[in-house]
């Protein structure tokens, strides 16, 4: 298993306290699937997590978003997209 | 037994569908209504396991499931089918939708929040669909299992093409946010809460003295939109002349929910209140009850979790404590 980044820790302990999940945010793989395998959330843990991302930094994720098949791919991918759209923090 | 209603193939064919639906909008509601008879027997004599499920429902309620019961039972569930194709068509002689309770939604809508609707499989949800389109620039949508009643949903969308816009499949992992986004809207979401799915954990409740696993993820799904929840249904009923009509209820089952660990509270009584309301209208009125498979079977948790052992499950959680905590347990990344 490859090492969280800072950031990747970061949204891990958000997504660890949103979900009210009972696990160890150090022990999430960065490259594992979120959504169903892997971390084994559903699409309900997912409008959690998008609410949590939009109120923390003020990333929106939509519906028809043209990366969705790929935002939840993993820690990494969502830590990819947040960077990338987020707006001055 | 029964199978369970994930299992359940869907009977009769797009043909005749289609050709009882150019008869009823040609004939019009009395001939189309004539014809129900001779296709409710086939239909009733053909039932088998769904039949038996039905007479424990009545057995669960201390009603003796005779002969004529379970006939009038489908006679009720074919007479909403055939309604939908005049609700949907809007025609006149669709029967008349006596609304109740909606003023509590309306008091909310007024201030630009959008509510959860939570239902069941009790009554018409064409007919509560119908209320709701009453109601100018409305935003609604009907949150559903695509996969149940395809062949017939298909024959009947050619009526109303908008009302397919209005319902959302469980799809992919964001498909959710068009419900978010209807209710920032200040829209009505309409999730149904008594069906379990396969791979789904649901929660335990009493449900005419017998215990029974209600799904959690409706109840999940409403905490986390943050809004009001009100239980609603559409019963198909007869006045004392034998006129049909619909009684669309609404009731107020919970406030919007809190967030952190006050939410597993608001989740348990929402689940306690949801049911107790269900019961209330079942009894008010049992033939509207539109469930065909052994409701009380316990197996989803079961053989089904058995099943789709290996997987780690979706779309579910249980209420009490060590539920929650096994979910959560079982959601370690390998």
């Amino acid at each position: 298993m490859t090492e969280q980044t800072e950031f990747e820790r970061e949204l891990a302990v958000m997504l660890v306290t949103s979900l009210n999940l009972s696990q160890d945010p150090a022990a999430i793989a960065p490259d594992a699937p979120l959504f169903r395998e892997g971390l084994g959330l559903d699409s309900i843990d997912m409008l959690e997590i998008a609410l949590a991302v939009s109120k923390q930094y003020g990333v929106e994720l939509r519906a028809d978003d043209p990366d969705n098949q790929t935002i939840f791919s993993s820690l990494r991918a969502l830590a990819a997209v947040i960077a990338a759209r987020r707006t001055g923090m | 037994m029964a199978a369970h209603w994930f299992e359940q193939r869907e009977r009769g064919s797009a043909l005749l569908i289609g050709l009882m639906r150019t008869i009823a909008l040609k004939g019009g509601r009395r001939v189309a209504g004539l014809l129900l008879w001779p296709i409710t027997l086939y239909f009733y004599a053909t039932a088998g396991s769904a039949r038996t499920a039905l007479a424990r429902y009545y057995e669960a309620q201390g009603e003796r499931p005779t002969t004529r019961l379970l006939f009038n039972h489908y006679l009720t569930f074919a007479r909403t089918i055939l309604d939908r194709v005049y609700l949907l068509a809007r025609r006149s002689d669709a029967p008349p939708l006596r609304v109740r309770g909606f003023e509590a939604v309306q008091e909310w809508l007024d201030r630009g929040q959008g509510c959860v609707l939570l239902g069941a499989h009790l009554g018409s949800f064409e007919a509560a669909r119908a209320a709701g389109l009453r109601h100018e620039g409305l935003k609604m949508q009907i949150i559903m299992e695509q996969n149940v009643s395809r062949k017939l949903n298909k024959v009947l969308s050619v009526l109303d093409p908008g009302a397919a816009e209005t319902t959302v499949g469980l799809g992919g992992p964001l498909a959710l946010l068009r419900v978010r986004d209807t209710i920032a809207a200040g829209g009505l979401a309409g999730i149904m809460g008594d069906r379990l799915t396969a791979a789904q954990a649901g929660y335990a409740a009493e449900f005419f003295g017998r215990k029974c696993l209600f799904p959690l993820a409706p109840l999940r799904l409403a905490g986390s939109l943050r809004a009001p929840v009100f239980f609603f249904a559409a019963l198909y009923r007869r006045s004392v002349d034998g006129a049909a009509y619909y009684e669309v209820v609404f009731e107020p089952l919970a406030a919007p929910a809190p967030e952190g660990a006050a939410r597993r509270k608001w989740l348990q009584d929402l689940g306690a209140r949801y049911v107790a309301c269900l019961q209330r209208y079942c009894r008010m009125a049992p033939d509207n009850w539109f469930n065909f498979y052994d409701f009380w079977s316990t197996h989803p948790l079961g053989d089904l979790h058995a099943r789709a052992a290996g997987k780690p499950a979706c779309d579910g959680g249980n209420l009490d404590g060590a539920g929650l905590a096994a979910r959560r347990g079982a959601q370690r990344a390998p």
